[in-house]
């Protein structure tokens, strides 16, 4: 075992057999990264040690809140997960051409194939699961009704770590979002993600947990021939999150977006960490991340585009842009591009800035005042990645969130 | 009757150097000033210094509007007073809608002066009968502010911004810089039309040619940061002729 201490303490949980067996045995033996360790080299994790944390088990679904959220689609279908337990209730009235059901070992064989491999997120979490679910999407099936995976929790002695499996069937459409709002010690949910041939998956996640909360996710896309992902995630909640997403373009002629927005404040840490593997030839990946940081928060994207040998006619693109409020903010960009193919078209780029005196003078020499005018140019910013959502019901559910935080700006500068 | 701006004595700097150095300018209701003078005489230091942009420091005198100091009131509470700066370098706002932004200045001019914010649809008709006056089509009204316009475009936007704005007091920074005979007719025409007993303007250039077009009642020769002579329009002319040489001996 690398540490005495190490967080969260899985000796009282119930023993586990198959692939969770060999999970915690690699958790056991590497437990979280050393501070030698390239990928964490931005975001460190020794404040974990200092928590006393066990994974959450059913025995704390008492005392579930309903859950009013700005932006929800009236017809959604919500699946809960209350302290990353499944709530039985969400499992029925899926929309048609959903099956819902918990994740068996051939389910949990399937994840750790889409999950980034030899990570200590995958590990613990398929080790210390709290409950795993699958859901399906049938071959063929339209499902324009959007599926939110619903993430609460109020108890920060504990850790949370559930397992979702989304299977995306050969010409299938589905919406899901993937919510987290939990104020709980450690949120480590790990999401496969399995798109095939032709099918298209329009997908948001959110990330607006407790303020004490560190949430750590790991996330596996695969995506078939022609498939189609339009991803973006927010990371506005927490004292420290890293969402990790590894995406294997896996066939011909996929399109995959995969945006993201960071909002730091106070001592918040947000961490955006892909992954783009170009497995195949003609497929596109584009990326847009942006970040606006304050007080002494910190952000870091971490990108590596990874072009295959044989992946000719491989559009990558990738453009990070953070922008700093403060003095104290910070920001660390670090893109990567390994090609192999010799017929590319691949773009990185990253700059840090912060807002430009010359505009702000240009809007309150007409009057708007300095707060309204920071907003303006800080939402001018974010609506270039915002505006990439394509799907209407997700940028409503996000929109609310970006604005709320920039109103909290304001009440912060008054 | 009190004068609409009052400059008394004013000196200013900029990154500790002198650029404004003992200004005096008295600007009644519905005049119109014009003030000309070399490449770094201090003109556009001048506009800054009246609109209030951070790095302009005045370290001397007094600027009143309408008998108050405005030195202590931050650009936005200038502007909401009733001044207006027509850029001489109008700024591109990527991804601020222009209709959002026209409107934001309206409202926060509306709100201060204890009214309601403007209906939206009053609002779109108000914009398009005035920019229709400036040959301003509804796709340049659509896009992000200043993105993508030609120089002249970005000047007739800013006369837009003025009609929308209604200032006691434009000051019009090298507003003819960058634009041809015809655009430079709409910007005037533009102006012109803004021309009223209440409203006065400062009309900065370096050429006597916008002067044809926006006739001043008085014209400053300002250089190496004094007013060196002043006189009615037909100094305008003279300078023309004679250039601005001998001008710093003339105080």
């Amino acid at each position: 075992m690398p540490e005495s201490m190490m967080q969260p303490d899985l000796q009282d949980v119930a023993p586990v057999q198959g692939v969770r067996a060999s999970a915690l045995a690699r958790w056991q033996e590497r437990g979280w990264p050393g501070p030698k360790a390239e990928a964490w080299r931005f975001t460190r994790l020794a404040s974990l040690d200092k928590l006393s944390l066990r994974p959450a088990d059913a025995s704390l679904s008492a005392g579930m809140q309903d859950i009013a959220a700005a932006g929800m689609p009236a017809a959604a279908h919500v699946i809960r997960f209350h302290h990353g337990v499944l709530v039985d209730a969400s499992l029925q009235g899926a929309p048609d051409g959903v099956t819902l059901r918990r994740l068996d070992e051939a389910g949990l064989t399937q994840m750790l194939d889409l999950l980034p491999a030899d990570h200590p997120v995958t590990d613990l979490s398929m080790a210390a699961m709290t409950s795993g679910l699958l859901v399906d999407v049938a071959a063929g099936a339209k499902v324009t009704t959007p599926i939110i995976l619903m993430f609460t929790g109020d108890s920060e002695a504990v850790s949370t770590h559930p397992v979702v499996l989304l299977r995306v069937g050969a010409a299938a459409h589905a919406v899901v979002a993937d919510w987290h709002q939990s104020a709980v010690g450690l949120s480590a949910p790990l999401l496969g993600i399995d798109i095939a041939d032709k099918a298209r998956l329009d997908y948001a996640k959110i990330q607006s947990d407790g303020a004490a909360t560190t949430h750590l996710a790991a996330t596996g896309i695969k995506m078939g021939e022609n498939a189609v992902l339009d991803g973006f995630q927010l990371s506005v909640g927490g004292c420290l999150a890293r969402l990790e997403a590894h995406v294997e373009l896996a066939a011909e002629s996929s399109d995959c977006r995969l945006s993201a927005i960071y909002l730091g404040r106070n001592s918040q840490h947000h961490d955006i960490t892909t992954n783009m593997t170009h497995a195949f030839g003609h497929c596109q990946s584009n990326q847009i991340i942006r970040g606006v940081l304050d007080d002494s928060a910190r952000g870091v994207f971490q990108g590596k585009v990874h072009v295959a040998q044989d992946a000719q006619k491989t559009d990558g693109q990738q453009m990070s842009r953070a922008l700093l409020l403060s003095r104290k903010a910070e920001a660390d960009a670090k893109p990567e591009l390994e090609i192999y193919a010799d017929d590319v078209i691949c773009a990185h780029g990253a700059t840090v800035g912060e807002l430009d005196e010359t505009q702000l003078f240009y809007l309150t020499s007409r009057g708007i005042s300095r707060d309204v005018a920071r907003a303006m140019l800080i939402s001018a910013f974010l609506d270039d990645a915002v505006d990439m959502i394509e799907n209407a019901d997700l940028a409503a559910l996000l929109r609310p969130i970006v604005t709320d935080w920039m109103q909290a700006q304001k009440r912060n500068d008054a | 009757m009190t004068p609409l701006l009052e400059i008394k004595d004013l000196h200013a700097t900029v990154a500790d150097t002198p650029i404004l150095k003992g200004i005096n300018l008295t600007i009644n209701h519905g005049e119109i000033h014009a003030i000309m003078g070399p490449n770094g005489s201090g003109k556009s230091t001048m506009s800054y210094v009246l609109s209030g942009r951070d790095g302009y420091e005045v370290t001397g005198g007094d600027v009143l509007l309408n008998g108050e100091s405005i030195l202590e009131m931050e650009a936005d509470e200038r502007a909401r007073a009733g001044m207006f700066l027509a850029f001489q370098y109008p700024v591109e706002l990527p991804g601020v809608a222009g209709m959002s932004f026209l409107r934001a200045a309206v409202n926060a001019r509306r709100l201060d002066q204890g009214e309601d914010e403007i209906d939206q649809l009053e609002f779109v008709k108000m914009v398009r009968a005035k920019a229709k006056d400036l040959s301003i089509n509804d796709e340049m009204l659509k896009r992000a502010v200043n993105v993508g316009f030609s120089g002249g475009e970005k000047k007739r936007y800013e006369i837009l911004q003025m009609a929308l704005l209604e200032p006691q007091l434009a000051v019009l920074d090298e507003t003819d810089s960058g634009l041809d005979v015809d655009a430079l007719k709409i910007v005037s025409e533009g102006v012109n039309m803004l021309r009223d007993a209440q409203r006065s303007m400062l009309v900065i250039t370096h050429y006597q040619r916008l002067l044809n077009h926006i006739v001043p009642d008085y014209v400053h020769i300002l250089a190496n940061g004094k007013i060196r002579r002043s006189g009615g329009k037909e100094l305008a002319l003279e300078v023309e002729e004679s250039g601005y040489a001998g001008i710093d001996d003339a105080a």
